[in-house]
């Protein structure tokens, strides 16, 4: 049983602010994924749940208790490192056993604790090496397995795949999901992969330049982004933004201009008027290609045949980068034009400063 | 009968070629040299045999050495010599380096001051230290007659005792600072991460210290520590300058009496089986002291390396 609040959370390093008014809870047992860009501050909104850093202002909040000038050992989390931090001149045994020996646990219980971690992992028959005998895989459990022995309330990972190659990280990706289940306990984990985030999290925290963009599930991010950064953050390949060319707003509805075309959105328009510049994003899995000759054409550039889809790279409206994704069995070679359209239901419509409009 | 060259000779002849120069500078100022006085003290050379007429003499000038009456005593005091001032040595490196390494406001400038005693030469370090020795106008016996613990002036270099550890604070002094210096290097080299992953795991500083910081610096302590020995086995110019031996031999250490032996009683000879024996007995003491630390390195993976 393990929460965890963040209040009111400031960080700055000298004269550099990094972390605005952080507020956010985490519930009991909730795989948590901070996600973000490289300094946006989810590392150190990490460290700062850790103890290794101090916040500036504002508490951490674990299991109701105020931590935020505690050590990190009296928070009863346990954190794993990006470099794994493992100590290389220690065996398996021993750096498993790391936190147990500055405990000072019994020496049966300490065994015990530490052959059961391994079993947990598939160690068991790696207890002897020396960390620099380790695949990254197997030094990546080590370091697991040192923050389970801990049995903390809360497991903390800063970016724990990124050291390893891609094939790895699916398999550790898995394995880190299915040890969430077996564990049950919370865990918050930083990344600067979206696709980690997605599959990983039932929670994901999407921060940008210091602040909270979104909180939410994968799936409510993915359909529902409340900015543009979000948007274009979640979602593989990324989403395409078109600028609008002129905005009108009848019957309620957006009805958004670019170039010849004319969508017609069903968004709040409380807060917009007529003529307002708009972003309309199109996710590049939405579109299809159309039989007839509506929708809009696009100049294909580069062709990507990953198997299961087609990624196509190319102009549509006058603007180049646009990304679409077709079924496996589409042909088309670079150089073609296919013309594309959507259900305008699934667009998302920005306001100027970034903010999502609503669907209506 | 003319057999081309294969192109791995034409190879090998270039290689050779190449390293040629360095070799024969090598063979100049080392090799022959070291042929030299091992020639040199199985004779009789002295300098009235300087123009020739230097006889072989076979092992007499060892016989001589070591059946010496004080040449017992020379051994056992430069190895005491060198083990009390590379031990503190290596025990001030530590806590120096330490603390330099720890995270306070202006260590640039303390980096900074650790430097002099080793930048300063050493002859005029010593004469510096000479002169704080000195009984009627030094600052130390002044010190010392101030604080009541001695009742007048106190030549620390006129008495066999004082002398002895006189030296031995000379030589620390002007040997720590690159130890030091060395093992701040060494510390900075740990990963900040294993120490952060201990801290997180309730590891008090000194628990941090030894089961990280020490494992993970010790390859560099056990060289500097052997560099140290021999440095200091063979340091001759601070005890020179300070004591010329004295006084009555009680700073005479090995390579002291190969010294005397060799240039101020010009008995060539006799100085180099001197010079030799430093030469095996300091190979000796490498030999074992590598081999021993071998052994723990293997028992405590000291020499463990990660990526």
């Amino acid at each position: 049983m393990a929460t965890v609040k963040l209040e009111n959370i400031y960080k700055s390093f000298g004269e550099t602010e990094v972390l605005f008014d952080i507020n956010l809870e985490i519930n009991d047992k909730e795989f948590v994924v901070f996600v973000g860009p490289s300094g946006c501050g989810k590392t150190t909104l990490l460290r700062i749940i850790s103890g290794l850093e101090e916040v500036t202002s504002g508490s951490v909040v674990i299991d109701d208790k105020d931590v935020s000038n505690a050590p990190p050992v009296e928070r009863g989390i346990s954190m794993v490192f990006q470099s794994y931090a493992l100590y290389p001149h220690l065996s398996v045994f021993e750096n498993i056993a790391f936190p147990l020996r500055v405990a000072k646990v019994s020496e049966k219980e300490l065994e015990e604790k530490v052959f059961k971690a391994a079993d947990i992992l598939q160690l068991r028959d790696r207890l002897d090496f020396k960390p620099g005998q380790l695949s990254g895989g197997q030094r990546q459990r080590v370091a697991i397995g040192r923050s389970i022995v801990r049995d903390p309330k809360v497991f903390l990972f800063d970016e724990p795949l990124s050291n390893l190659d891609a094939a790895l990280r699916g398999d550790m990706r898995v394995e880190l999901a299915k040890l969430h289940q077996n564990l049950k306990t919370t865990m918050i984990y930083v990344t600067h992969d979206q696709i980690e985030a997605m599959t990983m999290a039932d929670k994901i925290v999407v921060l940008h330049d210091g602040v909270i963009e979104q909180v939410g599930s994968p799936m409510d991010l993915y359909h529902n982004p409340k900015t543009k950064f979000v948007a274009g953050f979640i979602g593989h390949p990324n989403m395409n933004f078109l600028k609008t060319s002129d905005t009108d707003i009848k019957q309620k509805k957006l009805s958004a201009n670019i170039g010849d075309f004319t969508l017609d959105l069903a968004v709040d328009v409380s807060d917009i008027k007529a003529g307002d510049e708009v972003d309309i994003g199109i996710r590049p899995e939405d579109l299809v290609v159309s039989s007839n000759k509506g929708g809009a054409p696009m100049t294909v550039d580069v062709v990507e045949h990953i198997g299961a889809t087609v990624i196509l790279y190319g102009t549509v409206l006058g603007n180049s980068d646009f990304c679409a994704v077709l079924p496996s069995d589409s042909v088309v070679k670079p150089g073609d034009t296919v013309n594309l359209t959507l259900d305008p239901f699934k667009c998302h419509a920005f306001d100027s400063s970034g903010q999502a409009l609503l669907k209506s | 009968m003319f057999k081309p060259k294969t192109k791995a000779q034409t190879t090998t002849l270039f290689a050779w070629a190449l390293i040629a120069p360095a070799a024969l500078v090598m063979f100049w100022v080392v090799v022959w040299p070291l042929y030299e006085t091992f020639r040199l003290s199985f004779t009789d050379s002295t300098l009235g045999t300087l123009m020739g007429g230097a006889e072989y003499v076979g092992w007499e000038n060892y016989e001589k050495a070591i059946g010496g009456r004080k040449f017992p005593s020379i051994v056992t005091r430069t190895f005491y010599w060198m083990f009390l001032s590379v031990g503190l040595k290596v025990v001030l490196g530590l806590i120096g380096a330490t603390l330099l390494a720890s995270n306070i406001r202006g260590r640039g400038i303390f980096r900074a001051l650790v430097m002099p005693p080793w930048i300063v030469p050493i002859a005029i370090g010593c004469f510096g230290w000479l002169w704080l020795y000195n009984g009627h106008f030094g600052l130390l016996s002044n010190f010392a007659e101030m604080a009541g613990i001695t009742d007048g002036p106190y030549s620390f270099l006129a008495y066999k005792q004082s002398a002895f550890y006189s030296a031995v604070v000379t030589d620390v002094w002007i040997g720590t600072p690159m130890v030091t210096l060395f093992f701040l290097a060494a510390m900075q080299g740990v990963p900040r991460d294993l120490y952060e992953a201990a801290y997180v795991d309730g590891a008090s500083r000194w628990y941090r210290f030894r089961r990280i910081t020490m494992p993970q610096i010790m390859p560099t302590v056990i060289s500097m520590a052997l560099l140290s020995a021999i440095w200091t086995f063979n340091s001759f110019e601070i005890i020179w300058i300070l004591t010329e031996g004295g006084p009555r031999g009680a700073t005479t250490t090995l390579i002291i009496d190969t010294f005397k032996t060799a240039i101020f009683s010009y008995k060539f000879g006799a100085g180099a089986t001197r010079a030799v024996l430093v030469c095996i007995l300091l190979g000796v003491f490498s030999l074992i002291y590598l081999t021993v630390l071998g052994w723990v390195g293997k028992k405590y993976g000291y020499a463990g390396v990660q990526k």
